[in-house]
């Protein structure tokens, strides 16, 4: 069986930049123990769209308009993400045989895919599937079922498109769990062309090996999001030590993985981790053994762009490739992390 | 290409209960020697049983340094057995056993290098140590990056520009090594035993959080020390720890 490739990848975000400090004058945040949170160092800067302050110094928007807002915004930068992985493949939209869309970050029906093929001229036979509300995970959820349709249809184009508006859902008070949240998401999308074509194989693309997965139950509700009768909607929950046990389960699935592979640790390259927080990176460093150049997309993109949700991996691949250090044979792991808890990770080799 | 461990030429291995024995035939590292070394890191990190590695010379010659046959004068000079040779180094520094160095008779340059990144050294007092390599107009690999976090940049700068012959008493004083004495096997036995109970996680957080010690800010080094302590402290020598601590208050529960 042929294997699928990761073609291409393209990615985008809102024009508008805030430093951490920008957002803190812009709401006025007062509370110490926030400002502080904001005034960690490990992310410097972030792309949102954000609504003006309203007389208090609080965000004003309702509910309907931060659907309103997943629902524009997902849709412009999923194009500019999908124009860009497209860019320099000879593939035309018209050329996709099927699209899966990827968000957490707003709620809609239909879904992104029917949008996308409304507005981005995508033929009206092209396959579709949306995940959503699987977190910041969801990016190699998706991964895995789009990889087998490839595999199952050699050939044909398959797009993946994690579309992430998180300035669509927040949720706005003074205390310090939604500063925690405040203070880590970005909005950004990212699309990635797989195909399974022997006619490929000059090309330097990787192929997928394979994936594993690590739920852990025991953590199901460390991140969560509750409906708030207050709020009038949702609000994410991070529960304070995830991070650590997400990092102490994280080698549970690259070790499955790899011994599936015959191979280990020390046979894998390069390492394109979720950028889900500074813990959680420290945690999976010191846990399955990888160094600050191993993890130097993840924290790159972490302290440029913060949490990207599920495309954030996609972002630190791009990053990878420009680097041009890649050479033909090796093998990376992916890894995201996020609500369940779960841990999952794929291999590919180029 | 599988190395085969009974058949290495420029090493000898062997293993007596939990303690590994890496023998440098070889007196000079050649590129038969990176290799090999190589081969007896993946069986260690993959298949071996033990908890301590011994790194030693034969005939009371731990290691003099590199072997220029490996060059050809008439070629344009090439890098990559030195990586080969840093990559060695670090997946000895950064193996998940104890391991420890016999330094005898004149160790020079690499033999130098490879006692820097394992985790205790002894020292023969008739035995000396040289980083010689500037004056031969090289570089002493990076012994450059590990050198100061032992003794100082004022004695390291010492030690590579000028390539002083170190004694045995004055590598003891500068920290270079643990022990300098006459009487290896003891000196050996008795660091062995120092290392124990040898929990793996605890020993290869706690090596590399201090190999890390100079290259981060407080903020950063401190996020590493509390993902390392939530691993150690989720390990069930720690929970053993507790346990005995919790059954008897008097005792001495590290242990």
């Amino acid at each position: 069986m042929e294997r699928a490739r990761i073609l291409s990848v393209g990615t985008s975000h809102p024009p508008d930049r805030y430093t951490q400090q920008d957002i803190l004058e812009m709401f006025r945040v007062v509370n110490p123990v926030v400002r502080a949170l904001f005034a960690a160092s490990h992310i410097q800067s972030r792309y949102l769209v954000l609504p003006q302050a309203d007389a208090s110094g609080r965000p004003a928007e309702t509910q309907g308009q931060l659907l309103k807002k997943h629902r524009r915004w997902a849709l412009r930068l999923g194009r500019q993400a999908i124009d860009r992985c497209l860019e320099n493949t000879g593939i035309k939209p018209t050329d996709i045989d099927a699209l899966c869309c990827v968000t957490s970050t707003g709620f809609m029906l239909p879904g992104l895919t029917a949008m996308f093929i409304k507005h981005l001229g995508l033929r009206t036979d092209c396959h579709r599937v949306d995940i959503v509300g699987m977190g910041c995970n969801a990016g190699l959820n998706a991964l895995n079922p789009v990889t087998a349709w490839a595999q199952c249809h050699p050939g044909k184009n398959a797009l993946m498109v994690c579309c992430e508006i998180n300035s669509a859902l927040y949720l706005y008070d003074d205390t310090v769990n939604t500063g925690v949240v405040n203070s880590l998401f970005g909005d950004g999308c990212a699309a990635v062309l797989l195909r399974a074509d022997p006619a490929d194989e000059p090309t330097f693309a990787p192929r997928v090996l394979g994936f594993q997965s690590h739920l852990i139950p025991d953590a199901w509700d460390a991140m969560i999001y509750r409906w708030s009768d207050t709020h009038g909607r949702f609000g994410f929950n991070l529960a304070r030590d995830v991070p650590y046990v997400l990092g102490a389960h994280a080698d549970i699935p690259v070790h499955a993985l790899l011994d599936r592979h015959k191979l280990k640790v020390r046979d894998v390259s390069h390492w394109l981790v979720h950028s889900g927080g500074k813990k959680v990176i420290d945690a999976i460093k010191y846990t399955v053994g990888l160094t600050a150049h191993d993890v130097r997309h993840t924290v790159d993109v972490l302290r440029t762009m913060g949490n990207l949700g599920s495309g954030s991996f996609l972002f630190s691949y791009q990053r990878l490739v420009a680097e041009r250090v890649v050479r033909r044979g090796d093998y990376a792991i992916l890894m995201t992390m996020g609500p369940g808890s779960t841990v999952e990770t794929a291999l590919v080799r180029w | 290409m599988p190395v085969d461990l009974n058949a290495l030429q420029s090493l000898r291995y062997a293993e007596h209960g939990v303690i590994a024995t890496v023998t440098l035939v070889h007196t000079h590292i050649d590129m038969t020697m990176v290799r090999e070394l190589t081969a007896v890191c993946d069986f260690l990190e993959d298949d071996s049983p033990t908890k301590v590695v011994v790194f030693q010379g034969t005939g009371g010659q731990f290691c003099a340094g590199i072997d220029f046959a490996d060059f050809r004068p008439d070629a344009p000079m090439d890098i990559h057995g030195f990586n080969k040779w840093e990559k060695v180094c670090r997946r000895v520094e950064r193996l998940d056993k104890v391991t420890v160095a016999v330094l005898e008779g004149a160790v020079i340059g690499g033999g130098v290098q490879l006692a820097l990144v394992t985790d205790a050294r002894i020292m023969a007092q008739n035995a000396t140590l040289q980083l010689n390599e500037v004056h031969q107009g090289f570089l002493p690999g990076m012994a450059t990056f590990r050198l100061a976090k032992y003794v100082g940049l004022g004695h390291a700068k010492r030690l590579i520009m000028r390539c002083p012959v170190v004694s045995a008493q004055e590598s003891l004083q500068l920290g270079l090594v643990d022990v300098a004495t006459d009487d290896l096997d003891r000196a050996l036995t008795q660091i062995i035993d120092s290392f124990g109970p040898t929990h793996v996680v605890a020993v290869t957080l706690a090596r590399r959080l201090l190999g890390e010690s100079f290259q981060f800010s407080f903020e950063d080094a401190l996020g590493h020390f509390l993902a390392a302590q939530h691993r150690a402290i989720s390990q069930t020598a720690f929970l053993q720890t507790v346990q005995a601590g919790q059954g008897d208050p008097d005792s001495d529960s590290g242990s």
